[in-house]
């Protein structure tokens, strides 16, 4: 098993970017991670080059907010409720599709590149063909409205790593597994621990479930928000991550946070399952590594910003992060 | 007290307050100037009508905590300030506001938008008492807020109904800008209701009977006269005429009762604490209180500002757009003027939590219906919302407005002692382009 310490996990590089970069990609085989944000661009960026300059290769009418391969595209998505396919190649768009009607809030791509999954705010997770972008399924299982009457929010997707599970997660902490072939739900998951409504001093909500992903061999599926929070102008509760054996229905860890505040963003497990990670952030940002097995905390840092998403490489010793006005491409050494 | 002409005295019964007048009321001492108690107001056609045609009125949604111009009434749609929002065109050629209010959008030709309020005063406490008075703290004077004033001024000498009554719930920045009605007196003060949607403690005691009730009100007056004699001063005015109201104001219980009005106006106004307090206000109103202050805390989002305002931004939209079209549909649109209001508004940088924080140097207010050109924008703020491109406009400016559209002048004198003190700083003119 790979051990990770504090003083192991390193920026070795990073990129200024003039705001948020809110997901981030790596394209198989190669250097290059393609990137969207708060400007609305979705960007490329060869860190094989010497002096690795972004290149743009098209925009979105608002943030951009998921990107997945699929075969031979990356597709992105955005709060302007479209999907694009771009040519993974070239960097041209190949198609633009209306495909929510509220923000979407995150892109998946199953491992084989046939199906493409976006999550969005009008609670439906939908399935399309990566090739004729045309709608497989419509997955409903997440109420629209919280129980106080107000918009409900669908946050995270993950595809299972046999490619045969989809997960969804919303804002009241409501998690559903679904079936790929046929787009049932096969089960069900709360953790309502990531959700605050404040009846009393300010009276709406924060919170949700950001961030979700499976474990290498499909047996676990973590999910990442904030604790309870006591004052909801800020993010100032406990970063906190669930784990669950979802054909048990059972919640096997908890990990409440008891030193780093802020949202949880993102989740990734090592290829080999030595350890998961957790990034993400509040004014400033911080990386979690746990160890599932021993059911502990292995480091628990600040990061130079507030991360948003990050995609670790192959063989888990580097992965590279999209945050607050920053790329960060960090080292892990053992 | 003469008509716009008050003293102050400076006394401890001069801040009389609501707990003591409706801790005093309970106790069962009460003044009857008049039998009140048969108050129907809603129901009576001609009252009602003469009303409608005479009385004009306040409703300020309260936007406690801050909301952003940029995510509703001043969108910057592509500008790194911009947030992720769209704008969206509304029924006035020209103007846009956020994709999150499509039925305000649709109702703009009622609304003025004044984009370029510089107030100056980021800070909660003195922000939030700077726009509900109209300038700033003074050592020398405790200055009204406005709707002690707009009780003062709209207020009926013989009223039936409370002339001011707040709506706060949520205990967060319910302290910062609590009604004042400073030198004006407490009888001007609030009404107000922080637990409940009825006043509390508004009824009479069981264990006493209406014929008792009546003969210690009597009793109280008779003791009260004879101590008013050879006596002069504002308080003990107050202190009398708050008790004559009593009968008046137990008997408008039923006007804070929105179980009284049918289901589907409920259903109009939605299931939330803020539709029903609106549909409370607009009872109110519709039955003569000339200032309603509804209070929606909070909304300070310092961190997640987009989901904050996902969530509040459409529950305004709804709550304010039905307000409107109910009173244009009572008649009571062109006499009663709409109002929302913040102590500021939000950043137009964008923090690392995604949050908004205090910002006062470019934001928005709206006017609606009485005294408004409605269907029209007042002032700008530049590309990305930092500063005041045009028309900038201060508290006072905007006071003198609000004065003015109700026809009241803003250059109106109360007196301190003998001091004058006008309803806003000399030399404060009201905006012609936002008045109809």
């Amino acid at each position: 098993m790979a051990a990770v310490k504090s003083e192991s996990v390193k920026v070795v590089k990073e990129f200024s970017r003039p705001g948020p970069v809110f997901t981030i990609e790596a394209v198989p085989d190669s250097r290059r991670v393609i990137f969207g944000g708060a400007d609305f661009q979705v960007c490329e960026l060869d860190l094989a080059q010497e002096k690795p300059e972004p290149r743009t290769w098209g925009a979105h009418e608002s943030y951009v907010t998921g990107l997945a391969i699929a075969g031979r595209y990356a597709v992105s998505g955005a709060y302007d409720g479209h999907l694009m396919w771009w040519d993974l190649e070239t960097g041209k768009t190949v198609r633009t599709i209306p495909a929510h009607k509220k923000w979407i809030r995150n892109v998946a791509a199953t491992r084989d590149g046939k199906t493409v999954v976006s999550v969005a705010d009008d609670m439906v997770c939908r399935l399309w063909d990566a090739e004729s972008a045309s709608l497989l399924h419509e997955l409903r299982g997440h109420e629209e409205q919280t129980p106080n009457h107000y918009p409900s929010m669908l946050f995270a997707c993950a595809v299972s790593p046999d490619d045969q599970h989809i997960a969804t997660a919303d804002k009241v902490g409501h998690i559903v597994v679904w079936e790929r072939a046929t787009g049932q739900s096969v089960a069900t998951l709360e953790a309502p621990g990531m959700y605050t409504w404040d009846p009393v001093q300010r009276r709406h909500s924060i919170g949700g479930i950001r961030a979700l992903t499976f474990s290498p061999d499909g047996n676990l599926l973590a999910a990442g928000g904030v604790g309870k929070i006591g004052n909801i102008d800020h993010l100032d509760g406990n970063a906190r991550v669930e784990v669950f054996d979802w054909r048990k229905k059972e919640r096997t860890h908890e990990f409440p946070g008891d030193k780093i505040k802020g949202l949880v963003e993102h989740l990734a497990f090592h290829p080999g399952g030595d350890w998961m990670l957790a990034a993400g952030g509040a004014n400033d940002g911080f990386l979690m590594f746990f160890d599932l097995n021993a059911k502990s905390v292995l480091v628990q840092d600040k990061a130079p910003v507030h991360i948003h998403d990050l995609v670790v490489n192959s063989a888990g010793d580097s992965f590279i992060a999209a945050g607050h006005g920053k790329i960060l491409l960090y080292e892990i050494k053992s | 007290m003469a008509d716009s002409h008050t003293r102050f005295c400076g006394s401890p019964e001069h801040a009389m307050d609501r707990r003591r007048f409706l801790g005093t009321m309970a106790a069962g001492a009460a003044a009857v100037a008049a039998d009140m108690t048969v108050l129907n107001v809603l129901q009576e056609p001609v009252l009602a009508a003469e009303l409608k045609k005479q009385q004009k009125r306040v409703i300020l949604l309260w936007l406690a905590g801050g909301a952003s111009q940029l995510e509703t009434f001043d969108p910057k749609p592509g500008a790194p300030t911009g947030g992720p929002f769209r704008a969206i065109a509304t029924s006035v050629p020209g103007i846009q506001i956020s994709e999150l209010m499509p039925k305000m959008a649709q109702r703009m030709d009622r609304t003025c938008i004044i984009r370029s309020l510089n107030t100056k005063n980021g800070d909660h406490g003195g922000g939030a008492r700077l726009m509900m008075r109209g300038r700033m703290d003074d050592p020398s004077v405790r200055y009204p807020d406005l709707g002690a004033v707009l009780a003062r001024e709209l207020g009926r000498v013989h009223s039936q109904v409370p002339d001011y009554v707040s709506f706060y719930t949520s205990t967060e920045g319910r302290d910062f800008a609590p009604g004042a009605a400073g030198f004006l007196g407490s009888r001007y003060g609030p009404m107000e209701l922080t637990t409940s949607m009825i006043p509390e403690n508004i009824h009479r005691a069981a264990e006493i009977s209406d014929l008792d009730h009546r003969q210690r009100a009597d009793l109280r007056e008779l003791l009260s006269k004879r101590f008013e004699r050879g006596r002069s001063g504002s308080a003990l005015g107050g202190h009398n005429e708050a008790y004559q109201r009593v009968r008046g104001l137990m008997a408008s219980e039923k006007l804070f009762d929105i179980s009284e009005e049918p289901q589907k106006v409920r259903d109009l106004y939605g299931p939330t604490q803020f539709g029903e307090q609106v549909l409370a206000a607009r009872r109110l109103v519709e039955a003569g209180v000339p200032f309603v202050r509804v209070g929606r805390a909070w909304w300070d989002s310092h961190g997640q500002n987009f989901e904050t305002h996902q969530e509040l931004v459409p529950e305004l939209d709804h709550v304010m757009s039905t307000l409107l079209d109910d009173l244009a549909q009572r008649g009571l649109l062109d006499s009663t003027l709409v109002i929302t209001l913040a102590e500021f508004g939000r950043t137009p940088a964008i923090n690392p939590s995604l949050g908004r924080d205090h910002f006062a140097s470019a934001w928005s207010t709206t006017l609606s219906g009485c005294g408004i050109a409605g269907g029209s924008v007042y002032g700008k703020s530049d590309k990305t919302g930092n500063t005041v491109a045009d028309g900038e406009v201060g508290a006072a400016e905007l006071f003198a407005t609000i004065y003015q559209a109700l026809g009241i002048d803003p250059q109106k004198n109360y007196y301190v002692g003998s001091r004058p003190v006008p309803l806003t700083d000399p030399g404060t003119e009201a905006i012609d382009e936002v008045l109809a």
